[in-house]
């Protein structure tokens, strides 16, 4: 359809624009899979209706209605990707193509209750922030993680979607956005090594230029309350902090996953008596005792 | 391949956490060829058995459940122990598909130890159920071990696990490349550290690092083990280090679980969010505070309706027809000395009698209880009763037992089984001897209704609910004084429910029964060939038999609670079974059942009636119950400790009463 086209162009030009650069006839050719007659012919086409300016020697820009186009299909493609992870369980690697298709839907009612479905989420799987529905969207400060230099403590922020064999590597790796990492070592060649959670990790050029990061010290966490599980509500989830009962519990807690950071989704709390948890997949039940020395900062509802 | 392995023999160990469907695992496998004993000084059972195929004999080991091989309970001892020290040829980690993330863990340990692994991924159907996809493929690959992916329920998947087994032993010991987990520079170095504070002599059996990890994880028993076996000077420096490092194990407990996440990022698939699954919405009602009850209520309902339509009956019919017609061919038709007639007929057939007449009852009652525990039940129940359970020091797990215990201490006392703190069970266990049984609610009922009339209903419940009375006072004086050890915290997995397996209930009700027989059967029969020796010595007349001068004997003590020699005799041959009662005051005053209530209004006033139905419903334990604690508990400590504490109860109580009553 052609407005599902006039849609992919929008999105491609977005992109490249946010990285400081007009869109090439030659970049938007390869990225969209089409000649570059052809996507003269879509520029000119584009131009005619004001959503970008082009010059056939710089590129193309888009016009302020051009980028609230962008954005709102962007929202809508990120929407669909959180929605395929969060709700239908699939992977990360996966979503992307499927959100592709969903994202030229554009039925304002879907998208709505879709917002509503996920809650406060801000940003899609991959770390990128999702506008809102007036079209304002937080700007992505995270900068490739290849232009970090060693020592630096850095938050991996998003991760570059279009390469689902990259996004398997790099989930293997175990590294995801909001994980921290300091920058070990940086060869030649741009590839990296670098430490999460105590481990170390190799990072090959493509990886280190596809993760977005921030340094640490921009990166301001808020902080959340916390509480003890005990006292965390049924359909809510925290994230595990700590245990502070009686040391000789500590092994039994966590060989049953109750480790620091694991996400505890309160199944049933009565407020008094025992309650029923969610962890690690298992369901546990924990007396009111143990539940009131383990603290957990409350995550919303899962 | 082939020559080497030549009519071998090798042992293959069963490991995995509780609710992965292993001991199905092991059973399939092993069927009735299975030996069930107990682990060498432990209560934990111990079950082996055999498999056949071709050339290769496989002797199959059911290791503990355990989540870990910290030793945080004798079960995790015993699993991790066995493991290193007998050295099985093939471990096989049993896992549950469906509740995979958490099943990884035992993975991350035993990789640790480098055996020969194989790893059966159970309740494949549950996963999908649940809309889990697990990658077989993948997470085999990822790990570098077999994974057979099976059915145990459906009996799937088990000839391609031993194919598997036997793949696995035809390679060399440390052939394949295990990826252990990396614990980071910074937290090896630790380990590396308390290792070289370590030396060979003093682990062993142990793997030197492993046991570093251990100290550094908090594992008592290592620490034990190895303060014991250090010179001062290192045991001190070592402890101040693992003091220092406290936190090691739980950074250690971390990181095996970042491990098993990125294990879970290649190989499963979660399922969709929104769904709720069948298991959370049963939850919702059976482990509400007021519905939770109710259900609990219902289902004990139906236990008990099934045990009484079905059990009674039979048990009536053994008895007629087996132990009481041979009892009359005995005494009518055998010639010889009348001595012989009495131990064959009183001492003998009687004992076995009890104990052939226990027997429906008790494999009903294990079939209730094998077919809650299979659906996933009991862990409901305990849920709903912790809180109140935990008052008394008990488990929630308790109420169970405690429960079953109104028809029948003996099989309640067994049932205690399913709970794992050592302190809570050994409470429950002492405790269940307070819940009247029904052959004492017969005694009772029978007694009352000959003194109290219309009253008899007020007086029975009022006896019943004085001795669940007894039984919380006596909960609370064992908890703080009597039962050392710490106070043990309901920490525990909720299965998720599943259909029963027929074939497994079978098993284990099977196996249950046989154990009874096996274990207090010697005891009942041979207390029964006493106490008849007791009433037959010198002259064949229970009248003045041993019995009888036990009984004139304790005359004293019995005036105090308004009981003559005759009540105290009965009291005594309660003993064998609490239905004896009756039975011994019959043959002493002489008359036939159908008489007794008159002959018991001449002996006794309604006080001293009241007073003898407090000492009935309190007094020691029937023999099959003192056998049942004594097979359970290991020892005979606790059965001695029970039948004196009873006993001054039962006296102390019916005193009290009887003084009062004769007052009013």
């Amino acid at each position: 359809m052609d407005s599902e086209r006039t849609e992919e162009y929008l999105e491609a030009i977005y992109k490249e624009q946010n990285k400081g650069n007009p869109a090439s006839t030659s970049f938007l050719a390869r990225d969209l899979g089409v000649s570059q007659p052809a996507v003269t012919n879509m520029l000119k086409n584009l131009e005619n209706k004001g959503l970008i300016d082009y010059k056939s020697s710089k590129g193309a820009t888009l016009t302020d209605t051009g980028v609230e186009k962008a954005l709102g299909v962007i929202r809508q493609h990120r929407l669909w990707e959180r929605f395929l992870t969060d709700i239908l369980g699939m992977k990360w690697d996966k979503v992307h193509e499927v959100a592709c298709k969903l994202e030229h839907l554009d039925v304002p009612e879907v998208e709505e209750r879709l917002a509503i479905l996920l809650g406060d989420t801000d940003t899609c799987p991959h770390g990128h922030a999702i506008p809102d529905k007036d079209g304002n969207i937080k700007a992505e400060k995270a900068i490739p993680l290849i232009n970090f230099n060693p020592l630096q403590r850095v938050n991996i922020i998003a991760i570059d979607e279009s390469d689902s064999g990259l996004l398997r590597d790099i989930e293997k790796k175990g590294l995801k956005p909001q994980v921290i990492i300091t920058i070990k070592k940086k060869n030649e060649d741009g590839s990296l090594e670098i430490e999460a959670g105590k481990k170390r990790i190799r990072l090959n050029t493509k990886q280190a230029e596809a993760l977005l990061a921030e340094s640490i010290a921009l990166n301001k966490s808020a902080t959340k309350e916390e509480i003890t599980l005990s006292k965390l509500d049924a359909g809510y989830s925290g994230i595990l902090k700590e245990y502070t009962g009686e040391r000789n519990l500590l092994g039994r807690c966590l060989s049953l996953g109750f480790t620091p950071g694991s996400v505890v989704k309160m199944l049933e709390n009565y407020n008094s008596g025992p309650v029923l948890v969610k962890v690690h997949d298992t369901a546990v039940a924990l007396g009111r005792d143990l539940a009131d020395h383990i603290t957990v900062t409350r995550n919303g509802t899962a | 391949m082939t020559e080497k392995i030549n009519e071998r023999t090798i042992t293959v160990a069963l490991a995995g956490a509780p609710n992965t469907g292993k001991s199905t695992v092991f059973n399939l496998l092993t069927g009735l060829s299975q030996h069930v004993g107990n682990w060498p000084g432990k209560t934990v059972e111990q079950k082996t058995g055999i498999v056949r195929r071709s050339n290769l004999t496989m002797n199959i080991v059911d290791l503990p459940g355990t989540y870990s091989l910290t030793a945080n309970s004798a079960e995790e001892q015993i699993a991790r122990d066995y493991l290193i020290k007998e050295n099985p040829d093939v471990v096989v980690a049993v896992l549950n598909a469906a509740s995979l993330e958490r099943n990884l863990y035992l993975v991350a340990e035993l990789i640790e130890l480098s055996p020969r692994l194989v790893i059966a991924l159970n309740m494949m159907d549950v996963a999908q159920q649940q809309g889990m996809k697990v990658d077989v493929k993948a997470l085999s690959k990822e790990l570098n071990i077999q994974v057979i992916p099976i059915i145990a329920s459906k009996n799937q998947g088990i000839d391609e696990l031993l194919a598997a087994i036997e793949q696995e032993y035809s390679q060399p010991l440390g052939s394949r490349d295990l990826k252990h987990i990396e614990y980071g520079t910074e937290v090896q170095k630790v380990i590396d550290y308390v290792a070289q504070l370590l030396d060979d002599a003093m682990t062993a059996p142990y793997p030197k690092h492993w046991t570093a990890m251990k100290l550094l994880e908090g594992d008592t028993q290592i620490n034990k083990m190895i303060m014991g076996r250090a010179a001062d000077e290192q045991s001190s420096s070592l402890e101040s280090y693992l003091w220092e490092h406290e936190s090691a194990a739980v950074t250690i407990a971390t990181l095996r679980y970042a491990w098993v996440e990125k294990m879970m990022a290649v190989t499963q698939e979660k399922p969709p969010l929104g769904r709720v699954s069948l298991t959370e919405r049963i939850d919702r009602v059976a482990t509400h505070p007021i519905s939770g009850l109710f259900i609990l209520l219902l289902v004990l309902c139906l236990i008990f309706g099934l045990v009484y339509s079905i059990g009674l009956p039979i048990q009536k019919l053994l008895e007629v027809h087996l132990v009481e017609s041979s009892h009359t061919f005995v005494s009518a038709h055998l010639n010889a000395p009348t001595w012989v007639k009495g131990l064959l007929a009183n001492g003998i057939i009687s004992g076995v009698g009890t104990v052939l007449t226990f027997i429906p009852i008790l494999m009903l009652f294990f079939a209730a209880w094998a077919f809650m525990e299979d659906v996933g039940y009991t862990a409901r129940a305990a849920f709903v009763t912790d809180k109140f359970m935990h008052s008394l020091g008990l488990h929630g797990k308790s109420v169970l037992p405690l429960v079953l215990g109104f028809g029948c201490n003996v099989p309640a006392i067994l049932g205690t089984r399913i709970i794992d703190s050592p302190r809570s069970r050994l409470l429950t266990i002492l405790l269940t001897p307070l819940i009247p049984c029904t052959a004492r609610m017969a005694v009772i009922t029978l007694i009352a209704a000959a003194f109290f009339g219309n009253a008899a209903i007020f007086v029975s419940i009022g006896i019943i609910i004085f001795s669940l009375i007894m039984l919380v006072i006596t909960g609370l004086i064992m908890n703080h004084f009597v039962v050392g050890g710490e106070d043990s915290a309901l920490l525990m997995e909720l299965p998720l429910y599943h259909l029963p397996n027929p074939k497994i209930i079978g098993l284990v009700t099977w196996q249950n029964t046989v154990a009874f027989i096996k274990r207090a059967g010697t005891i009942i029969l041979s207390v029964s060939v006493i106490i008849w020796m007791l009433s037959f010595i010198p002259n064949g007349d229970i009248n003045t038999s041993l019995l009888s001068s036990i009984g004139k004997f304790l005359e004293p003590l019995g005036r105090l609670m308004g009981l003559n020699w005759q009540m105290m005799v009965a009291l005594l041959s309660s003993f064998i079974a609490k239905e004896n009662t009756l039975a011994t005051l019959g043959t002493l005053t002489g008359g036939q059942g159908v008489a007794l209530t008159a002959q018991l209004k001449t002996m006794l006033t309604p006080a001293s009636a009241l007073a003898f139905l407090v000492v009935q419903v309190l007094f020691i334990p029937c023999v099959a119950t003192v056998a049942a604690i004594r097979s359970e508990t290991k020892t005979w400590r606790w059965p001695l400790f029970t039948i004196a504490y009873q006993l001054v109860l039962s006296f102390v109580m019916a005193i009290i009463v009887f003084q009062i009553a004769r007052l009013l």
